[in-house]
């Protein structure tokens, strides 16, 4: 039997098909790039758990294999497209460069904006605004805690700074001069200081200050400002700064100058000694500045969550003196002294009220100033119970989230409430820490409900009360995170609960899902996939959990949450973490959502992930567009797919999708090898899947859709979409459209859990704006619901999930076949809100019939 | 009740000697952690250690040179290198040298702990362990 080419091809029928051939081997060659960079993103997320021990050198092997990779898909992108893409290789250059420098473990001085505004702070930030601003940022913005608002002027404005100076030559010597150098000479820094001290700020940072200065004003006209330097780099804690690099009392316009002699300050003999006492460059670390407002402080003082010289007890001490903290932190007069215990109930164990004499207060032309004390507040204590209570709250959270034991500086205002100010780890003596096999003895008395099952996702240990949450929407919001949530699965929607959480248990789960990488960042504690946690921990059962050993204890194991309180840092502060967390930051995040928006080009992309998500998108469109994706096409590895319902899908077999003669274009189910493919379709055809009674459609839905002429915007009036599927034996890519709806569905199915993922797309539709938007909602629920991470705008609905084992994988596959035959004409039934909770119910109820509403 | 096991660890990253020590002590060893590892070796002519966890890649005497010494000084200490992302040349010598067990980077603190209490127990077999 002759096969005949058509005639579009031209001459050279065969050069043709082995043409496409290559093109094909191409898109799979980087489909599999792909997957193997979204799986080394993935395991390299998974390493900030903290379960695995790596160094410099793999982080440079993981930059090296991500770079790599990456560029072999960009250069499979050109072989199958045909075409070049010299702004993917520049922005990949970009890319690589960013990563190289976030993986210095001191990294130099980063690219920021010279002002950073304290409601956006978070750790993430350390390197731009230094440890103790980045710390405080966190404190307010995930923990809730009240933080006086303000700014950090970052380590990139202060260098630009010294720069415009003119001593950045003068502050490299100084480092040079380092190994073995006893001493600095005194006029050299004199100099340097004064230089600093007179230059003028660059212009454009001058008048960001001012800016940020004028809005602080706007709210309070009468705003002070406390000006402190913020040390970048891990050691910043030994770093403890004194109070020469602090000015306080600080009158709007006087910030700049503030600012300077902040700055200034740091280039004094004692601050460069104690600098190079602790290893770091002179000036590089301490470069970040931050002015807060001052919050009219009625009493401060610190706390510390554990007694350093006597962890074991049970017992927090509180500091505390009227004014400002300047009396307490300096400890040269007496002060009150309190005792709490560590339980809930804050048990107020000590109260020694000193004879204060003075108090620190914010002085009228700027600055600070001493006074004497009324008299009748010489002998009064300085903060009631209740206040005290409140520090002691607070100190407790900071250092749960932080997983050490913390010494946090604070302030009551006029009216007695709390604002942190400062918070650290707190030293405690090593000698003190409860030695490896004491610990191992005194476990041995308590009894373990759980051992060895699933995998940690986020190292830590915690204690709580057991939740089992069979169902999310019935756990009340709210908490201090106490619970110790027990879940089925690692879904997504576990994510917006973290913050009552102090620990989380999975069923099922993966420690590369998105779930996992949702608690290392919010630092929770988390072992998933155990199989049995939901049957063998009980509702309202006090629990510990110990996510280092994988072992969960009945009660409260207090010589475990001490030894983790013990240590210096969390492994998280590592700087090894630090710089993993770094580079994923420019590796991981996806900036590309909407391939029909323009934002959807190569100078969008500003991550790897950008990059493969782009390179992906335009090979598949380059394929589909292609000619010879066609229904009546006589090509080789394209054939038309038989099936009882009424759709026309061409398959494109990329090697092992289709298992039948290679003549023949037309195959039924049976000759489909492509494992994802096969349970979508066997769904989609099967009882209920296809909807097969006529639509219950009333006047308006049907009006609407007659009428309705096809918005430009659309991607269908670009070109004439095909239904296709680009199919191997693992991998689908299939585009469906379906009346006006567009379906997309990518996925990777193989035995290997870590390797597989699905991503779904949804746009489109019949009827008007609000019922596209009701069915955009309810898609969105129904994905939510069956474990994916969904984004999208309006009406594009995309969902995301990776991690799932093969037969979890095939029942999302299931799942999207019927989701796809149930929304062909969902809109016309969606005729209100209250129908989508009912459509979702049927829905899941695996009623996929929707006549007879 | 045997005398917890004495280990050592050599590593130039400190993060690296850090972690490990931790890691071990936790699990009832005795750590002395080296970034160098001439001083290493020094150390390991004064005392005797049940296991020697160090990296193949050390400046100065390597990390197989360290295995020789141990394997010549005290055959009863074991070794186990750690070998970096793919290194075969390292295992294969490794495994001629006479190590008890090498593992790569990077790896779970489940399997260093699991490793390094097997070593030990061959070693105090063996007649290791215990101050000199």
């Amino acid at each position: 039997m002759l096969v005949k080419l058509p005639k579009i091809f031209g001459r050279g029928g065969k050069a043709t098909a082995e043409r496409l051939r290559v093109r094909l081997a191409r898109f799979r060659e980087l489909v599999q790039k792909n997957d193997r960079v979204l799986t080394l993103m993935a395991e390299a997320g998974e390493m900030l758990g903290g379960e695995y021990l790596f160094d410099r050198v793999f982080l440079r092997d993981f930059a090296d294999e991500l770079r790599d990779t990456v560029e072999g898909v960009i250069q499979d992108l050109s072989e199958v497209s045909g075409e070049r893409y010299p702004d993917l290789l520049r922005a990949l250059a970009e890319v690589d460069d960013a990563v190289r420098a976030a993986m210095e473990l001191r990294p130099p001085v980063p690219d920021a904006p010279a002002i950073l505004p304290m409601e956006t702070m978070g750790l993430e930030h350390a390197d731009a605004a230094g440890e103790k601003m980045a710390r405080l940022g966190e404190i307010r913005n995930r923990l809730g805690l009240p933080v006086p608002g303000g700014f950090v002027v970052s380590t990139r404005a202060c260098w630009d700074f010294l720069q415009r100076a003119g001593v950045t030559d003068a502050v490299r010597a100084l480092d040079t001069g380092r190994e073995g150098a006893p001493e600095r000479d005194a006029p050299d820094t004199e100099e340097l200081r004064r230089r600093i001290l007179e230059s003028e700020l660059p212009p454009e940072l001058a008048r960001s200050i001012r800016r940020e200065v004028r809005r602080m004003v706007e709210m309070d006209e009468h705003v002070l400002f406390a000006v402190r330097s913020s040390a970048a780099g891990e050691d910043s804690d030994l770093i403890a700064a004194g109070q020469f690099t602090t000015r306080l009392g600080v009158l709007p316009d006087q910030v700049p100058t503030a600012y300077k002699e902040v700055v200034a300050s740091l280039f004094t003999p004692e601050a460069l000694a104690y600098q190079e006492q602790h290893g770091v460059p002179p000036g590089q670390g301490m470069m970040a500045v931050g002015c807060l407002v001052m919050v009219p402080a009625r009493s401060s003082g610190v706390v510390y969550s554990l007694d350093p010289l006597r962890p074991d007890r049970e017992v927090q001490l509180v500091a505390a003196s009227w004014g400002l903290g300047t009396v307490v932190v300096e400890g040269k007069a007496p002060v009150d002294r309190f005792a709490l215990k560590r339980t809930p109930e804050r048990t107020v164990l000590f109260r020694r009220v000193a004879e204060k004499s003075h108090r620190c207060v914010p002085a009228p032309g700027g600055g600070v100033v001493e006074e004497a004390l009324p008299e009748e507040m010489r002998t009064a204590p300085s903060m009631n119970d209740a206040e005290l209570r409140a520090v002691s709250e607070a100190a407790c959270r900071i250092e749960r989230y932080m997983k050490c034991a913390q010494d946090v500086e604070w302030v009551l205002d006029s009216l007695g409430r709390v604002a942190i100010l400062q918070a650290r780890p707190l030293r405690i003596q090593p000698s003190l820490a409860p030695a490896g096999r004491a610990l191992r003895q005194e476990l041995e008395r308590y009894e373990v409900l759980m051992r060895g099952k699933g995998e940690v996702a986020c190292r830590g240990i915690a204690s709580g009360i057991v939740r089992v949450v069979a169902d999310l929407d019935s756990l009340p919001p709210g908490g201090t995170g106490e619970l110790v949530l027990v879940a089925p699965s690692a879904s997504p929607r576990l994510g917006s609960r973290l913050s009552q959480a102090s620990a989380v248990i999975t069923d099922v789960g993966n420690a590369t899902g998105h779930f996992a990488a949702v608690a290392r960042e919010a630092r929770i504690p988390t072992i998933v996939d155990t199989g049995i946690a939901t049957s063998l921990l009980e509702e309202g059962q006090e629990v510990t959990v110990d996510a280092e050993e994988n072992v969960v204890y009945r009660g409260r194991v207090e010589e475990l949450l001490h030894y983790q309180l013990m240590r210096s840092a969390s492994f998280e502060d590592a700087p090894e973490f630090r710089a993993l967390r770094r580079m994923l930051r420019r590796i991981v995040p996806l900036h590309l959502h909407d391939p029909q928006d323009r934002t959807f080009a190569p100078d969008r992309c500003r991550t790897y992930h950008d990059l493969i998500r782009f390179a992906h998108e335009k090979a598949v469109a380059s394929l589909t567009k292609m000619e010879w994706v066609r229904p009546s096409s006589d090509v080789e590895y394209v054939r038309r797919l038989l099936l009882p319902i009424p759709l026309d899908l061409v398959l494109v077999d990329l090697g092992g999708g289709v298992d039948a003669p290679a003549e023949e274009r037309r195959v039924g189910l049976e000759a489909v090898q492509c494992r994802p493919l096969l349970p979508l379709l066997e769904v989609l055809c099967g009882e209920g899947g296809w909807e097969t009674s006529p639509a219950d459609m009333d006047l308006n839905g049907f009006m609407s859709s007659a009428t309705r002429a096809l918005p430009l915007t659309t991607p269908l009036a670009s070109r004439p979409e095909q239904n296709l599927a680009l199919i191997s034996r693992e991998y689908l890519h299939l585009s469906l459209r379906l009346g006006y709806h567009f379906n997309v569905v990518d996925t990777y199915l193989t035995d290997g859990a870590n390797d597989n993922y699905i991503y779904f797309r949804f746009l489109g539709g019949v009827t008007e704006i609000v019922r596209r938007s009701r069915r955009a909602t309810l898609l969105r629920r129904i994905l939510e619901r069956f474990g994916f991470v969904v984004e999208g705008r309006g009406d594009l609905v995309i969902g995301r999930t990776r991690g799932l084992t093969a037969e979890h994988m095939v029942e999302r596959m299931r799942m999207l076949g019927r989701l796809i035959g149930y929304t062909r004409q969902l809109d016309i039934h969606l005729r209100d809100d209250q129908r989508i909770d009912e459509y979702l119910e049927r829905f899941l109820e695996g009623d996929g019939n929707l006549s007879g509403a | 009740m045997r005398s917890p096991y004495q280990v050592l660890v050599l590593d130039d990253e400190e993060v690296v000697c850090e972690r490990l020590k931790a890691h071990l002590e936790k699990k009832g060893c005795e750590v002395e952690a080296f970034t160098e590892s001439q001083t290493a070796i020094d150390r390991m002519a004064k005392k005797s250690f049940d296991v020697v966890i160090t990296d193949v890649k050390m400046e100065g005497p390597s990390g197989l040179d360290v295995l020789h010494f141990v394997r010549r000084e005290n055959p009863a200490t074991q070794v186990i290198v750690i070998t970096g992302y793919g290194s075969i040349e390292s295992i294969r010598e490794a495994e001629y040298g006479g190590a008890f067990e090498f593992i790569n980077k990077p790896f779970t603190s489940k399997a260093i702990e699991a490793l390094t209490l097997k070593a030990a127990k061959k070693a105090r077999k063996q007649g290791a362990g215990g101050k000199r």
